[in-house]
């Protein structure tokens, strides 16, 4: 895997990673704070932030991992910076990255359109879902309750993560700045 | 002895805060959560140098969290004894906040990173890279205020709500995050350019190695935090 990228793709995937980083700091303070009035379910409105930087790196990188890095990496960033998640949050990244992942192994990584970032974010709702059900105790909590949570959880990684992601990286092209990345040959080999 | 908990390797302290936040999982007593947060501070008190006032203001968000956490269980719980499971749920978070801190607080990034790429054979290619980014947080910084100054000339915002300036927010990301992807294909090129392979087979300026003493302490913080978890079940 490691082999076929190359450094301009891993030090993208780095530098994605802080700026996204940064991003899901803030909105973890956020979380946090609303969460002491509504609890726990304060953050599955905004979970779908968390999945963003796996959506946007694969859409531009378009190879095998490359949206299970960038989330471990930006949970490394956000561990360095210091926050009392800590090192579990390395963890969460990699099970979140690795659901938006299994999205695009299931095209084989050819399609990269919306309907396919879409599913990427609820790849990575389920999957960090499961994770949180463990580490959360959501066991210990009634199953409407639960369902209710997953279903926000779905919603905003469909929404916030898979078109949230999708605007970026459109925005992103047009700046011209991705010239020498995959999303723009394959965008050139496509165009009518 | 008060330096022991920055002293101990960085992928050893980060393996033992994960085994101990899995453990802890497992528990949905009140005891247990409060033991183990009980034993953090001690053992943070005990084996290290840190700055209290940064890890209460660290905690507080959390604390804030865990509050939350307590009343939706109450209130949505499904278990015999709400308050008891509702409580070990709070003091969870409080155990998990205060292992997390117990590491954060005494590793250097640096080293940290140094240490998972020496120890647990992370790839240089990745380590380095991430390195790099690191290193650019505060250009980054300076580029995000920097666009948003220019964006107040060419089109002054009179209106200054949250709502607003979260609108405002795509208008920002979008130009700092190309500049980051023309910073990223800059940067990868002086790095080739100046040797790096990114392969395994080089050397280290920064050695971080393992020591008999990384064996000895980690032991110790393992009986320390197991025996809570035992007290904990046989409560």
């Amino acid at each position: 895997m490691l082999a076929n990228w190359k450094l301009k793709e891993v030090v993208l995937m780095s530098l994605l990673a802080v700026v996204f980083g940064i991003i899901y700091l803030v909105f973890l303070h956020i979380g946090n704070i609303w969460s002491s009035l509504i609890g726990p379910i304060a953050y599955e409105w905004i979970f779908g932030v968390w999945f963003l930087v796996s959506i946007v790196a694969m859409a531009i990188i378009r190879k095998p991992g490359a949206a299970v890095v960038p989330e471990v990496m930006a949970a490394a960033i956000e561990v360095m910076l210091g926050n009392a998640v800590g090192p579990r949050l390395i963890l969460a990244g990699l099970v979140q990255g690795l659901g938006a992942e299994a999205a695009f192994a299931a095209t084989r990584y050819r399609r990269f359109d919306l309907p396919v970032l879409i599913m990427a974010g609820v790849g990575a709702s389920l999957f960090s879902f499961a994770y949180g059900y463990l580490l959360g105790g959501f066991s210990a909590l009634s199953p409407w309750y639960v369902a209710l949570m997953l279903g926000i959880r779905i919603l905003s990684g469909a929404v916030i993560a898979g078109y949230g992601g999708s605007l970026i990286v459109n925005g992103l092209y047009a700046t011209g700045s991705l010239r020498g990345y995959a999303i723009a040959r394959q965008k050139r080999d496509v165009r009518v | 002895m008060s330096t022991w908990l920055h002293r101990l390797n960085p992928s050893i302290k980060m393996l033992v805060t994960f085994v101990f936040i899995f453990a802890l999982a497992f528990y949905f007593d009140p005891w247990t959560p409060l033991f183990v947060f009980i034993a953090v501070l001690v053992v943070q008190l005990l084996f290290s140098r840190i700055n209290w006032k940064r890890w209460a203001l660290l905690m507080l968000p959390f604390s804030l969290g865990a509050v939350g956490y307590f009343w939706t269980t109450y209130v949505f719980g499904t278990s015999d004894d709400r308050l008891e499971t509702a409580l070990s749920l709070s003091f969870r978070v409080f155990a998990f906040s205060s292992l997390s801190l117990l590491f954060v607080l005494t590793t250097s990034p640096m080293q940290f990173i140094m240490s998972v790429m020496q120890q647990l054979k992370l790839s240089p290619k990745l380590a380095y890279s991430l390195l790099v980014g690191y290193q650019f947080l505060p250009v980054l910084k300076d580029e995000f205020i920097q666009i948003r100054q220019v964006q107040q000339l060419r089109k002054p915002q009179v209106q200054k709500s949250t709502l607003a300036k979260l609108r405002a927010l795509p208008s920002v990301a979008i130009p700092l995050l190309a500049g980051a992807v023309r910073k990223a294909e800059k940067t990868a090129f002086a790095m080739e350019a100046r040797g790096f392979t990114g392969t395994r087979d080089r050397t280290y300026f920064h050695e971080v190695r393992l020591e008999r003493f990384d064996l000895y302490f980690s032991v110790v913080l393992i009986v320390i935090f197991t025996s809570c978890l035992v007290v904990g079940a046989t409560l």
